[in-house]
């Protein structure tokens, strides 16, 4: 048994998938590609594995991570990247992979950087992104069915890049990961349409980046094929 | 959706068909027929075979709000646009989804009202016994299996402008043009089954779909001749793979899925010849592969089920059917009570934790003892349970109620009504003993089944109307409403229940191989309660199927 971290882009069709479901499609891959993802032990085994930054539905992302638990005596080599490549469904692509021994690694994101772009009036979404650029708090209410919480979205984000594009604005921003929790990509696209007075659809969201602490720098560097 | 495993993209591949299950994906996605299908067109034929399922009611609003069509999963390309759009169609539940995925690609509900661009709609599967209320929507019907002809289907695409391509179609064994062929489109047979292999590149969905496991089709067929069943009599010859054939499918299906449980799919598995030499084998494959066999009848399956059951956990179903010998005796599934006894505990003595009965009411001849017979089976199972299972084993009893159901001994028996059917619901809860759990099927959706099940020319208007009053799901109990369907059949003059009656329709658009002498012979020894033996391994009972190269082909 040994714990591995995997390195995947999830792009086009794949980007559809919920959370789960791309859990379900890295355990389907390795199984595959021969390299079975150690189970649980008890009445309802769950395969041992997270993704430990969930990405939204809808987006791609070029550097995402995994961490796995393998039954047998695999080895993380190039034969078996290849494996995994030939066994994953379109558009989900493992990149690299990385033996991490017997502690199971426990990453966790510092932050990430998005890319999006937000259909509408070029001018004044670039007005209302200066505006929040300039703003000292932004606070937004978060409602979900465990209640309603509230969150000032500058502390979570900082400043955020707008340039004109075709129908709307290009927008990059990067989310900081705390203790308390993460703001999300919507909510700040909420906030700009809303101080921009245009409806808030996203088009091309993108992880673009992610920052982890504890995770071996071979595993992200390059982004590339290992 | 989309995007799974083993999805085949074919860009700039003519002619272009969409192939449609009428539910929504996650049922859909598992049907073998599909996946039969979708693998035999996109790899032996130039076509590309594309899906598209029927979206659940809150998306087709959105989709309606903002005028998107319904599209592909392979290339999001709109529905519309392809040469040829097929539906598979399973049951009678699932008429209105059809309504209503035509509607939501912005194809015309009816074949007279299309055009030019517009795809040539084309239906098969089981339902298909019954083309009539759905075919003022269907170019044209494909009755039996397809696979030997989708060449010419295929071909027939090839022409220029839907006359012509209707024309071809019309020419293709087995397909039936409503309106335009002049007598009945004859069941085609795969009688290449045996030597070919089963799907061995299935779609595997990155969703949660309801059958999670590799499958290997092991036969087609099943000539147990129960009297009701539509399915022994449509699927006629019995037909079986080498069990060679069958191990080699599952080892490359295991690598092809991912899935650590193989199924080995049949009408009936256990009935298969190699069944106990393939389950061994494929079990050699892989330390701690399942393997299941999804439809097992009691008869077969008491001498047998202990070799399956050692070390499984959850349920299994058998189907007694029919509380009474009699009753049994009458639909021709003759187990008895020794076979259900030994059955039962062969099941929980292997380790089965739950154990369900399935049983049906408003069978024809059916008494209100025969309806608590249920009742005693569902109690001395219980008490086995107790015995054999050590209190660990749950017995629950599941009751549909009977449809008639074409091309059948029984195609002409009457439905038994609602007033009877909620009447024996009543009893047989009231004969229940305590502890059993039962299940009802709603009997205002046998209303429905059977009164599609057998209608006739201008029952398509009830199957229009129900959707125009938001019918659709009807396979589904919270989206199920007999008002809908009641006051589509006041509004057409139709009554609920009520359909049928000789001569049958469904004969002037399908033939079904079937013998109407052996038909009507069968219904008679029903009624006398004589049971009819299994071809397989006694008499040719004189079906009619069997002629030329359609027939059986079993294991040596």
């Amino acid at each position: 048994m040994s714990w591995w971290l995997l390195l995947f882009a999830r792009r086009g069709p794949a980007r559809y998938l919920s959370h789960l479901d791309t859990s379900r499609v890295v355990q389907r891959t390795f199984a595959r590609a021969g390299v079975p993802i150690a189970l649980t032990q008890g009445m309802r085994p769950k395969p041992r594995l997270s993704l430990p930054l969930p990405l939204p539905v809808g987006a791609e992302g070029g550097n995402e991570l995994a961490v796995v638990e393998v039954t047998e005596a695999a080895a993380a080599t190039v034969a078996t990247l290849r494996d995994l490549c030939a066994a994953a469904p379109p558009g989900f692509e493992p990149l690299r992979i990385v033996d991490a021994g017997e502690r199971r690694p426990r990453p966790q994101a510092r932050e990430a950087t998005y890319g999006c772009v937000l259909d509408g009036d070029a001018g004044r979404i670039l007005a209302a992104v200066e505006r929040y650029n300039e703003t000292r708090e932004a606070v937004r209410e978060r409602v979900s069915p465990k209640g309603t919480r509230t969150l000032d979205l500058k502390e979570y984000v900082g400043r955020v890049t707008a340039t004109a594009e075709d129908g709307g604005a290009r927008l990059e921003f990067t989310i900081r990961h705390r203790s308390d929790g993460a703001a999300r990509p919507q909510e700040l696209i909420d906030l700009v349409a809303e101080w921009a007075q245009v409806e808030a659809v996203m088009r091309g969201l993108v992880r673009l980046r992610i920052a982890w602490k504890d995770v071996p720098p071979d595993v992200i560097a390059g982004g590339g094929r290992s | 959706m989309g995007g799974e495993f083993n999805a085949r993209v074919k860009p700039g591949a003519t002619p272009r068909i969409v192939l449609s299950y009428p539910d929504v994906y996650e049922i859909g996605v598992s049907n073998p027929a599909l996946q039969i299908l979708y693998a035999r067109l996109n790899d032996t034929t130039p076509a590309w075979a594309e899906r598209a399922y029927c979206p659940w009611p809150d998306l087709a609003d959105r989709m309606r709000d903002s005028v998107v069509r319904l599209w592909t999963l392979e290339s999001f390309a709109p529905v519309r646009a392809c040469d040829l759009w097929g539906f598979t169609l399973p049951h009678e539940l699932c008429y209105t989804n059809v309504l209503e995925m035509l509607d939501l690609a912005g194809v015309p509900l009816r074949a007279v009202e299309r055009a030019g661009e517009d795809p040539v709609v084309l239906g098969g599967g089981p339902a298909v016994a019954n083309p009539w209320p759905l075919a003022p929507f269907f170019d044209a019907f494909f009755v039996g299996e397809a696979e030997e002809h989708l060449d010419a289907v295929v071909d027939a695409l090839g022409r220029d402008g839907r006359a012509a391509r209707l024309r071809a179609l019309a020419a293709v064994p087995g397909v039936w043009v409503p309106g335009r062929s002049d007598r009945p489109a004859v069941r085609q047979v795969f009688t290449g089954f045996s030597t070919s292999d089963p799907v061995l590149q299935p779609i595997v969905p990155v969703l949660e779909a309801v059958h999670d496991r590799a499958v290997v089709e092991v036969m087609r067929g099943c000539t147990a001749g129960c009297r009701f069943c539509q399915a022994g009599m449509w699927y006629r010859p019995v037909r079986e793979r080498p069990v060679e054939r069958v191990v080699a499918a599952a080892g490359r299906l295991l690598h092809e899925t991912g899935c650590d449980e193989v199924s080995l799919l049949s009408l009936s598995s256990c009935d298969y010849g190699g069944v106990a030499e393939a389950v061994a084998r494929i079990r050699e494959l892989r330390p701690g592969l399942r393997v299941s066999l999804p439809s097992l009848r009691i008869d077969s399956a008491a001498e047998k089920l202990g070799l399956f059951a050692a070390g499984q956990r959850g349920s299994l179903t058998l189907a007694p059917e029919a509380g009474t010998q009699d009753l049994r005796d009458a639909i021709n599934k003759g187990i008895d009570e020794a076979q259900f006894d030994e059955a039962v505990r062969a099941a929980l003595a292997g380790g089965f934790t739950g154990l369900k009965l399935y049983f049906m009411i408003g069978l024809p001849g059916e008494t209100d003892d025969d309806v608590r017979g249920i009742a005693r089976m569902a109690d001395h199972a219980t008490r086995i349970a107790r015995e054999v299972g050590r209190g660990r084993a749950r017995v629950t009893v599941s009751v549909s109620s009977y449809v008639p159901k074409p091309h059948t001994p029984f195609e002409l028996e009457q439905f038994a009504g609602e007033q009877t059917l909620r009447r024996r619901q009543r009893l047989l809860r009231e004969a229940t003993p305590r502890g059993v759990r039962v299940a009802f099927h709603d009997v205002g959706v046998s209303l429905v089944e059977a009164t599609l099940a057998r209608g006739g020319p201008g029952s398509d208007r009830l199957v229009e109307e129900a959707w125009r009053r938001g019918a659709r799901f009807d396979g589904w109990s919270e989206h199920f409403d007999v008002r809908r369907w009641q006051a589509a059949a006041a509004a057409t003059g139709m009554a609920l229940g009520e359909a049928g009656g000789e001569p049958p329709a469904w004969r002037d658009a399908v033939d079904a191989r079937l013998d109407a002498r052996f038909l009507a012979d069968e219904r008679d020894r029903g009624r006398a309660g004589r049971l009819t033996e299994d071809c397989r391994d006694g008499a040719c009972g004189a079906c009619g199927v069997c002629a030329g190269e359609v027939g059986m082909d079993l294991l040596a």
